[in-house]
């Protein structure tokens, strides 16, 4: 088989691949730190909080994010007036943003629902010592609940990173050239679709590994407190 | 001045009573047992003094200061202003069943997180505190180990300090010895001991006969909900008179007398 198409398409590839990692990146990191409030609002006891942080979640987990995508991308264009008035239309016309946005709102929704798990699952007595030493609120959140809900939540997240990276695919379709958007051209011009799908596969396939990898070191390091216990299932964060 | 006082404290969850109108008060230095049969109401109480459940009536002051509780547009009664509930939650030092350390963090760890995020300690003299309340739980070599290494006396004595290490008025402790196999239970209740020696103030929830009768001035008895005896330990538990306390102490092991050996005699006081 020749496979010098897919040597000089290599280096292009290897750009859209650049662009796949920043959009996950700029994603998952923006996701994350809006999932941690959104978490909090979710079960929050206050009415006020908790159902906009519902609604958003049902809305982000309910609906399939190329809509979500269509929906910011070319939804925005009719809100145009408004936008450009707001000063944030010249942010809407890229379709980067749009993607970087969408993304970033669809994973903080998933991520909102996996820290609420694990906030769930902290156990109880550990925040009633807390509490009975005087925390609350947001204290009690950030020293104890939230410390440890992330490592209870690490596997999980995981999991989402590896889909928001392979989600991230779709953006090719809003023109942007990511791995699969470069892939795409490629194909159209070469009409070899078999080797280059491929060898776009292999490269995602090595980054999602690459990620399990790294969570499962930062896993073993932040349960060093448990090393030595019999350890309930923990290490597996492939294939859900 | 009483140190605690608890005024006609009722809880009840669901259809069950659990806490029909109790007073209570504690003088400085005084060291209270509170026994009773499973479901008297024993843990329910002491969670009420410090408002982990939330008493449905009845007043708890702390060194004279009282709980405000108010209701809200549902009609559930809640402390009115939760600075203060946190505020007298550090002046009261609890200790747990199950211990409750935080397992994530080193022993160390655990004692000087409240003293330095809530009171505001320097983090070096908060050290310097816990090395201090390491050694006087017998626990120096442990510092930096976490919980899940540690034997459940170790956990409870760990738990004791952390509690010791925001310097409460009152100690409240909830059954400290129940979770703990036999063979364990008499360095926690050495510990506890020696701070009725140095005359802290304390509650204890025991089921421990012997221990209450060694270590406590005053014992109180509490069944369904409400106290039936009360008064100086060794009057209660030598010379009950309710047909209750006299049953719940004769189908106790060893007449009551079993865990007092462990203090290192049977007449420690």
């Amino acid at each position: 088989m020749d496979l010098a198409i897919v040597w000089e398409s290599l280096p292009r590839l290897l750009e859209g691949t650049v662009l796949t990692l920043e959009i996950t990146g700029l994603s998952l990191l923006a996701g994350f730190c809006l999932a941690v409030p959104v978490a909090m609002a979710r079960l929050s006891p206050r009415r006020m909080l908790r159902v906009p942080a519902y609604g958003y979640m049902l809305y982000f987990r309910g609906t399939p994010l190329l809509v979500q995508l269509f929906l910011v991308y070319y939804g925005s264009g009719q809100f145009q007036p408004f936008l450009d008035q707001v000063g944030v239309w010249f942010l809407f016309r890229e379709a980067y943003f749009c993607a970087v946005l969408t993304l970033t709102l669809n994973t903080a929704a998933y991520t909102a629902e996996i820290l609420r798990g694990a906030m769930l699952a902290v156990p109880r007595g550990e925040v009633e010592a807390a509490r009975s030493l005087g925390m609350s609120g947001l204290l009690l959140y950030r020293r104890i609940i939230l410390p440890k809900a992330f490592r209870l939540s690490l596997p999980a997240y995981t999991n989402e990173a590896v889909f928001l990276l392979q989600a991230t695919s779709l953006v090719s379709i809003i023109t942007l050239l990511d791995l699969t958007g470069v892939a795409r051209i490629i194909v159209a011009q070469s009409f070899e679709p078999y080797k280059l799908y491929v060898t776009a596969g292999l490269i995602y396939l090595v980054i999602t590994y690459t990620f399990v990898l790294v969570s499962r070191r930062l896993e073993r390091r932040l349960s060093a407190h448990l090393r030595g216990q019999p350890a309930g299932g923990i290490g597996n964060v492939v294939g859900r | 001045m009483a140190a605690l006082r608890v005024s006609d404290l009722y809880k009840r969850f669901g259809a069950l009573d659990v806490l029909r109108g109790i007073s209570l008060s504690a003088q400085e230095r005084d060291v209270i047992a509170i026994m009773g049969a499973s479901g008297s109401g024993k843990s329910t109480l002491l969670r009420c003094i410090n408002l982990l459940d939330i008493p449905d009536a009845g007043e708890v002051q702390v060194a004279g200061e009282l709980i405000h509780m108010t209701f809200d547009r549902r009609g559930q009664r809640g402390p009115a202003d939760r600075r203060q509930v946190d505020r007298i939650r550090t002046r009261l030092g609890m200790v747990f069943q199950r211990f409750n350390l935080w397992s994530h963090l080193t022993v160390l760890q655990n004692i000087i997180e409240a003293p330095i995020h809530v009171l505001g300690v320097p983090r070096r003299q908060a050290i310097a505190h816990a090395e201090h309340l390491l050694h006087k739980v017998g626990l120096d070599d442990k510092r930096d180990t976490y919980p899940a290494h540690l034997s459940g006396g170790q956990e409870q004595r760990a738990a004791i300090a952390r509690a010791l290490a925001m310097e409460p008025e009152v100690m409240l402790f909830d059954e400290p010895t129940s979770a703990l196999d036999p063979e364990l239970v008499g360095e926690v209740l050495k510990v506890i001991d020696a701070l009725a020696e140095e005359g802290r103030t304390m509650l204890i929830v025991t089921h421990e006969i012997g221990f209450a009768r060694a270590v406590s001035s005053r014992t109180v008895f509490l069944h369904e909900g409400t106290i039936v005896e009360e008064g100086p330990s060794r009057q209660v538990l030598d010379h009950p008179r309710s047909d209750r306390l006299k049953r719940f102490l004769s189908n106790s092991p060893g007449g009551g007398r079993a865990t007092s050996h462990l203090l290192g005699g049977d007449d420690l006081r």
